[in-house]
């Protein structure tokens, strides 16, 4: 661990104190701990769905995260952080979906008016026109550049973290994100 | 849009903007932010990012997450598992053969004269297996013998080993003196004096007494 990372792991060691003292009283009988626990990484967990592409039903997304998770919770050793692992337990649920839209795709034809009239009406809400490039930049991305972008971005995960979540290596999830900050950049400067 | 030269603070411009570093490296970072426009640019890029994410994202209602979370159970604590049974009583009877059988030896040792005995005993135990019977009319059966037998064979026992059949008594007449030739021949000789019919059944007289009743009657 260089001098860096020494430096920002002071605030992940809180969090995950947090964490590990949630889950304990949850496995001790109380039930507003995971409540607790909820409210402090539901948002995070929809932000990386809607990043990865989820645009509907991402409270059933995040819903079915959680319950994978608490279920469970009582063999969770506490070797990745409790965020890191739920990350990775909604990327597994999120391939899983695509792979099942992919077979469905496969029976039935693309409604493109429908798919259209979705991104309209996510238009309408990024009223910035910032915020309406920087999203067409990162949708340019690959999906594992855009997945580890998010991460690092919009979570401030450390690349071991990312590692852990995406299933890759600490030094590959710093060159994606390297290449897709470098990718964002080029096109906001087109 | 540019990227700075050091690597080393790029890379914690996302730790800054999450204020996950320590105070140290974060006046660190802010002061070679001061000078450099790059980082400075990436991370006006890195908010804009996070609030295109936020602003994406639809809120999530926590309350329906909860409520499809399984119950806490208290995990309670185990009972000690109990040994089976058959394990108990092959400890106890290992136990208990290891004792008979050290105590055995323990006699044995202490006691020259109870190992010679059962030595003894053991030799001349009349109830043979096979092998051992079979093995009694040889040379073998005979140097077991002879410990037993310290004394000198008297000539009714040649007689009466000679009898069986086994050849030990013609081996051994030799070794006799004439005196005990004599002897022995004078038995002989009462042997083939004695009838060799079998006797005559037994026959009651009943004596008639002078009253003409019988008696006892």
């Amino acid at each position: 661990m260089n001098q860096a990372e020494r430096g920002a792991g002071a605030g992940r060691e809180s969090d995950d104190q947090v964490d590990a003292e949630l889950i304990a009283r949850w496995k001790a009988g109380d039930d507003r701990a995971a409540t607790a626990l909820v409210e402090r990484h539901a948002a995070a967990l929809a932000r990386f769905a809607v990043a990865s592409g989820e645009r509907s039903e991402v409270d059933e997304l995040v819903q079915d995260t959680f319950v994978r998770a608490f279920n469970s919770l009582q063999g969770f050793r506490g070797d990745s952080s409790f965020r890191t692992w739920l990350f990775t337990i909604e990327r597994r649920l999120l391939l899983d979906r695509r792979r099942a839209e992919k077979r469905r795709r496969d029976r039935t034809e693309i409604q493109e008016d429908d798919a259209a009239t979705e991104y309209d009406a996510l238009d309408s809400v990024l009223a910035d026109e910032t915020q309406r490039r920087v999203r067409a930049a990162v949708e340019r991305l690959s999906p594992t550049q855009r997945e580890v972008f998010t991460l690092r971005v919009a979570e401030g995960l450390s690349y071991k973290e990312i590692a852990e979540a995406v299933g890759t290596t600490e030094g590959a999830a710093r060159v994606h994100y390297h290449n897709a900050m470098r990718s964002v950049k080029e096109f906001l400067d087109e | 849009m540019n990227d700075c030269i050091n690597a080393e603070i790029r890379d914690q411009l996302p730790e800054l903007v999450h204020d996950r570093l320590d105070a140290a490296r974060r006046a660190e970072v802010l002061a070679h932010m001061e000078a450099c426009a790059e980082c400075r640019d990436e991370v006006a890029l890195l908010h804009a990012v996070r609030a295109m994410f936020d602003a994406q994202t639809p809120r999530v209602d926590v309350r329906y997450v909860v409520n499809a979370l399984p119950q806490a159970k208290p995990r309670s604590v185990p009972l000690q598992r109990r040994r089976p049974v058959w394990t108990d009583w092959r400890i106890a009877a290992a136990i208990t053969l290891l004792v008979a059988g050290g105590s055995s030896v323990a006699v044995l040792r202490r006691d020259p004269g109870a190992a010679a005995a059962l030595r003894q005993t053991v030799q001349s135990t009349p109830v043979l297996g096979p092998r051992a019977r079979s093995d009694s009319s040889g040379s073998s059966a005979q140097a077991r013998l002879a410990p037993a037998a310290p004394r000198e064979p008297t000539p009714r026992a040649m007689v009466a080993t000679d009898a069986q059949g086994s050849g030990i008594g013609a081996s051994r007449l030799g070794d006799l003196t004439e005196q005990q030739l004599e002897a022995l021949l004078g038995e002989i000789d009462q042997l083939q004096a004695t009838p060799i019919t079998d006797p005559e059944p037994v026959s009651l007289r009943v004596r008639e007494s002078t009253s003409g009743a019988p008696e006892g009657a």
